[in-house]
């Protein structure tokens, strides 16, 4: 299984742990991965709301070279993959749209002909990996281990741009992928929810607001952690908790992890190669509760 | 609650009438209250589909076509006076609606657009998509808020109340949110609640169309007109009965047997599926009762028009069908039957939307208006043309409240005493304290409504129209048992599902009583033991005055001939 | 078919705990809906189960209400869609609107933000004669929004109403994109300014719950983005928001890639260089657990950055 392996903006940013445990984990999956080291931002959905076309424009390119290839492309953020998600849909489903973005991009050289797939990692560990194959390289099963999924919004909405008809398993994929880990799946309201991160900077109180909510939420159901494909959910829920708790008047101290971080201490990796220790809410005492050390 | 405040003009039903009759009596400067047992924009106006008709000179068009094509369609019932007036005023009418801010379709030159639609020879049906009168109603209500007009919004009248010199001056009427009652005064009030679609199961209607206002009316002296004439509306759901708009016929669909032939060939050779709504659904059901049908329906073929077309120009019905009956219109014909839509009759009205005449050539309550679907002037005689409801609402509301508030200038405020309000509220007393186990108001519904749609339909005669009288008389006598679960004061649906049948059994035999007298077939009233139109003994109207414990009173009154005498009616 | 129905039951006359589930287990057809299973309960079972339904076809919006966890009309939600195997089918009223009773919820303050957007056309005066012409292409482009049913499925899963009740919410703002996008209006600044204010278009989360809870299809969030779109063009006061986008789009055109410092500083500028001061201890946090950028502090722009010039050229000069 080859990809065109999109990293995102993020990944290599502010979180970089998620890059670094992407690169730990997918060697042993039988992936074989080609970075896109000359695709653009998707926009993130920010650069859409000045100029959706432009969006458009971009994506398309970065799905032009991917088809050029004659390889999927891989995601490994929530966002990332809605945003494209979506713009694909656009493209494949209005020819008349589709013509005049390949009039753009013709003068690159390119030309998208709509046959590109897009899909998280989350989904390929399900769909392309497959269970079975997976459960091989689970060697360090999370017993005991109680982790709550936030999916994050980009990859649960819009269902129809998202393929959930073609493939039903993906509103429930993060909880699969908990059970296979060995972990136990904790429900709570917040799952599918908005960790607030987009208004960050428009309405920080409000932002802090769904961060607190879902993260005690998420707690109070019992959970050790939670882990999230999303690195933009990851900086909200994870690098803004602890001033939502101060907002809150309470503490909260609940580990957020990525989800290659959860795959890699499964399959029995070194936490520390993980980039466990750059998660600013320390997940010590959870992973002591595996006997781990960080 | 302290009492409410006496207004000018106190309109019962936000829907399309009610809130235009409101915005015309407010301009003329009346003080001016709605009173809805529902949200106005939860009004059944809003299930209205396919367009509005006008007749736009600067088109090219004539009032006169559309007003002959009206009474022809009406087969020869309507008032001609009447129906002169929609014609001649509809045309400034639409353009007013279009100025409040209704997105009507547009031609090329982004002037108003049109379609086609049932028994018009000519496109004159202005539209939204197929979803015209939701988007009518919004803009109406957008209106009534801008203008700040007081809404009563969920409070449920109960009866309207008379001073001693019998003019109607106001009404009792509790909020449902919590069971408090008040007596409501008002100089005159316009019912503008709608039809009584409920009365039949299945129905078109929504599960608010319970004929209140037509009811209510009734029992407080007006006279309820042409009640035989029922609308069954040609392309209806199995099942539930939902509406698919005619507009899918005036774009070209066609209507097949199961032998693929498009029947109407043989029954209006020239119009074939746009022919008046009664013929069609009397084709129909031939078609269905002579073994030509698939499970009791005949099909709608819309496939030749395209998916983009029918997604663009009727999206909604092509949303429905594969939501209600899992069907592609693009790929499969759609199963349909004819399906009880509208009442042509209603409480008597004059054309300013008065129920008196002031003439005094028939009793009626003066103080008292109508207006809408609850009204009869009557505009649509034994058959409606398709959007000439939309029509009808508009202009006669408007003039209903623009009539309302000239009078309201003219009479002194109305004098009612408090205590009015005791009887009602001791029956919503004793109700409640009725114990189980009784008889549950939504069986008797059912029954009543099952009875109506075998015998009141498409087609009837004596014995079927006596057996539904018996059984309506049974049913009434079973009401008084109706005991309700729920003792609550707050938001008792129980109770109102109570009441709302109490005026249906009213309705119901009002409906069967003109049907009984009505010894000729016209328009939608078709009886296969008189089966022909017979204009020297019935060119009248069958008015009905409600008497307690009794079969109702009849009347009758002549119809308003001004340019077309009566033609034998084909399509 | 046999299904249950789990309903969230709550009536103020009574003295029990504020709210508690109530299982009903009922025969249903295999087409029926939800609403047809209500329905049965309240004729046959309990009339004391209270809800607001009407037409029956998604027309009317009486009927939107919580199944499952999300808002829906129950007229349009078929029993075998949400219960394939029989299981319960859970059923709330509506979320972020006070309960007055079982399924019934008070819209109250939904019409309140409503109003606030002032929803009645402002055409230019004295009106013309005949009809305001306008292209076809307009109004049908309003259809869409127009078929808004005001059911309140958006507001009830909106996560900003959850934690903010002075947010003026998806319906509000999908019915202002109505009149600003209609060419008879003449009063588009002004609402514009209107919603460029705090608790107005900015303040939207796009998490995309509206959109797809929505039964008509209206995509609000859609049309808040498309607000946002026509403020910037029209060059309204800059707020956080816009300067967000604004700048994101800029750093793209110079980098291909997002430089996150830049961002924030950009974002913030001047005016709010307190809201940077703020983000001080999670950055020096963050340097001090190495959670820095892989290439280091200074973003260099991606290797084939002219490409993405000459596209953003080129997609500008063609709008």
């Amino acid at each position: 299984m080859k990809y065109a392996f999109f990293p995102g903006c993020v990944s290599k940013g502010a979180c970089p742990e998620l890059y670094q445990s992407v690169m730990q984990v997918y060697p042993q999956l039988g992936i074989d991965l080609e970075e896109m080291t000359t695709a653009s931002c998707t926009g993130a959905g920010v650069l859409q709301e000045k100029d959706e076309k432009l969006g458009d424009v971009l994506n398309a390119r970065t799905f032009a070279l991917a088809e050029q290839q004659g390889l999927p492309i891989m995601t490994i953020c929530s966002t990332c993959q809605g945003v494209m998600s979506q713009a694909n849909h656009r493209l494949t489903t209005r020819p008349k749209y589709l013509q005049e973005i390949n009039e753009i991009l013709q003068e690159e050289g390119l030309h998208y002909r709509g046959g590109t797939t897009i899909k998280h990692f989350l989904w390929i560990l399900l769909e392309d990996v497959g269970e079975d194959a997976l459960r091989k390289e689970i060697t360090k099963p999370l017993t005991g281990l109680r982790a709550a999924p936030f999916y994050g919004c980009y990859i649960q909405r819009p269902t129809e741009a998202l393929d959930f008809e073609k493939y039903p398993g993906r509103g429930k994929s993060l909880e699969r992928i908990i059970e296979i880990l060995g972990a136990e799946v904790v429900d709570f309201p917040g799952k599918t929810r908005c960790c607030g991160f987009p208004i960050l900077t428009i309405n920080k109180i409000n932002s802090l607001s769904m961060v607190a909510t879902h993260t005690q939420d998420a707690k109070s159901h019992g959970a050790d952690i939670m882990v999230t494909p999303c690195p933009l959910c990851h900086l909200n829920l994870d690098g803004m908790q602890a001033q939502a708790a101060s907002q809150h008047n309470t503490s909260i101290n609940l580990p957020i992890l990525h989800l290659p971080q959860l795959l890699g201490l499964a399959m029995g990796m070194d936490p520390k190669t993980l980039g466990l220790k750059r998660n600013l809410i320390s997940p010590e005492s959870a992973l002591a509760k595996m006997n781990i050390s960080l | 609650m302290t009492s409410p405040p006496t207004y000018d003009v106190l309109v019962v039903g936000a829907g399309l009438a009610g809130m235009r009759a409101a915005l015309s009596a407010h301009q003329q400067g009346a003080s001016v209250a709605i009173l809805t047992k529902v949200h106005p924009v939860r009004s059944h106006s809003n299930a209205a589909q396919g367009g509005i008709n006008a007749a736009l000179t600067d088109r090219g068009d004539k009032w006169e076509d559309h007003a002959f094509e009206t009474v022809k369609g009406s087969d020869y019932l309507a008032d001609q006076n009447a129906v002169e007036v929609l014609a001649q005023e509809a045309g400034q009418d639409i353009i007013s609606l279009e100025h409040m801010g209704v997105i009507f379709n547009r031609n090329e030159e982004g002037r108003l657009g049109t379609r086609r639609f049932g028994g018009q020879k000519r496109a004159r049906t202005f539209f939204v998509s197929d979803f015209t009168g939701q988007a009518m109603l919004h803009v109406l209500y957008e209106q009534i808020m801008q203008a700040k007009l007081p809404v009563y919004e969920e409070w449920f009248v109960t009866s309207l109340v008379k001073d001693e010199n019998g003019h109607c001056a106001g009404l009792v009427a509790f909020e449902i949110r919590n069971g408090t009652f008040s007596l409501f005064r008002a100089k005159t009030i316009i019912m503008a609640s709608g039809g009584l679609g409920r009365v039949y199961e299945p129905s078109t209607n929504a599960l608010i169309c319970t004929g209140d206002g037509m009811a209510l009316a009734y029992r407080a002296g007006a006279p309820l007109m042409d009640m035989e004439m029922v609308q069954y509306h040609p392309t209806t759901l199995k099942g539930k009965g939902l509406l698919i708009t005619e507009a899918a016929r005036g774009e070209g669909a066609y209507l097949l047997n199961k032998h693929g032939e498009r029947f109407m060939e043989q029954y209006a050779p020239t119009m074939l599926e746009l022919a008046s709504r009664d013929v069609v659904a009397r084709a129909e059901q031939t078609e269905i009762n002579e073994g030509r049908g698939i499970n009791h329906c005949v099909l709608l073929d819309c496939r030749h028009l395209g998916r983009t077309f029918l997604q663009e120009r009727l999206g909604q019905i092509y949303a429905e069908a594969k939501t209600f009956a899992n069907i592609d219109l693009a790929e499969e014909p759609l199963p349909i039957r004819p399906g009880m839509h509208y009442q042509m009759g209603g409480i008597k009205t004059d054309t300013e939307g008065r129920c008196w005449d002031t003439e005094g050539n028939w009793a009626g309550l003066p103080g008292l208006f109508a207006a809408g679907e609850t009204a009869c002037v009557s505009l649509h005689g034994g058959n409606r043309l398709g959007a000439n409801s939309l029509l009808d609402t508009i202009v006669f509301g408007r003039r209903a409240g623009q009539c309302a508030a000239e009078y309201g200038r003219t009479i002194p405020s109305p004098s009612i005493p408090e205590h009015r309000i005791n009887e009602d509220q001791h029956l919503i007393t004793s109700l409640l304290a009725r114990e189980g186990p009784g008889e549950r108001a939504a069986a008797i519904r059912l029954a009543m409504g099952t009875t109506m749609n075998r015998s009141v339909s498409v087609f009837r005669e004596q014995e079927g129209l006596e057996t539904a009288q018996q059984r309506i008389q049974e049913l009434k006598a079973r009401w008084p048992a109706i005991t309700i679960q729920d003792k609550g004061q707050v938001f008792n649906t129980g109770i109102i599902a109570a009441l709302e049948l109490s005026f249906m059994l009213d309705c119901a035999e009002a409906i069967i009583a003109g049907a009984l007298t009505r010894t000729e077939s016209r328009g939608a009233h078709f009886r296969t033991d008189y089966l022909d139109r017979d204009d020297e003994d019935w060119l009248k109207h069958i008015l009905l005055y409600h008497q307690t414990e009794n079969e109702p009173r009849i009347d009758f009154l002549p119809i308003h001939i001004t340019q077309w005498q009566p033609q034998i009616r084909v399509y | 078919m046999q299904t249950t129905l789990r309903i969230r039951r709550y009536n103020p006359e009574n003295s029990q705990p504020a709210t508690y589930f109530e299982s009903y287990e009922l025969e249903v057809d295999p087409s029926d809906s939800v609403l047809d299973g209500l329905i049965k309960i309240r004729e046959t079972l309990d009339d004391s189960l209270t809800l607001r339904c009407s037409c029956r076809g998604a027309i009317c919006g009486s009927c939107g209400m919580r199944i499952n966890g999300h808002a829906a009309l129950a007229c349009k939600t078929k029993v075998v869609s949400v219960a394939p195997e029989g299981e319960p089918i859970e059923v709330e009223p509506m979320n972020n609107m006070p309960v007055i009773k079982d399924l019934v919820t008070d819209m109250a303050p939904f019409w309140e933000k409503i109003r606030q957007i002032r929803p009645w056309l402002k055409p230019s005066d004295p009106p013309p004669v005949a009809e305001y012409t306008a292209p076809p292409e307009t109004m049908s482009h309003l259809a869409g929004v127009m078929s808004c049913i005001m059911c309140g499925a958006c507001v009830s899963d909106c996560p900003v109403l959850e934690v903010d009740k002075k947010f003026v919410g998806p319906a509000a703002l999908a019915k202002a994109y109505r009149f600003v996008a209609d060419p008879r209006d003449t009063s588009a600044l002004d609402r514009l300014e209107s919603l460029n204010q705090p608790d107005g278009m900015w303040d939207c989360t796009r998490c995309m719950e509206c959109i797809q809870v929505c039964p008509k299809g209206v995509g609000p969030m859609d049309r808040i983005l498309a607000l946002r779109s026509k403020g910037m063009a029209e060059k309204m006061p800059a707020t956080c928001g816009s300067r967000h986008a604004e700048v994101f789009t800029d750093i793209i055109k110079h980098k291909g890639t997002l430089d996150e410092p830049m961002l924030a500083i950009r974002t913030f500028g001047l005016k709010h260089v307190g809201r940077l001061l703020d983000m001080v201890p999670m950055v020096i946090q963050s340097i001090l657990k190495g959670k820095v950028p892989l290439s280091g502090p200074l973003h260099r722009p991606i290797s084939s950055i002219q490409h993405i010039q000459r596209l953003f050229k080129r997609v500008r000069t063609k709008s």
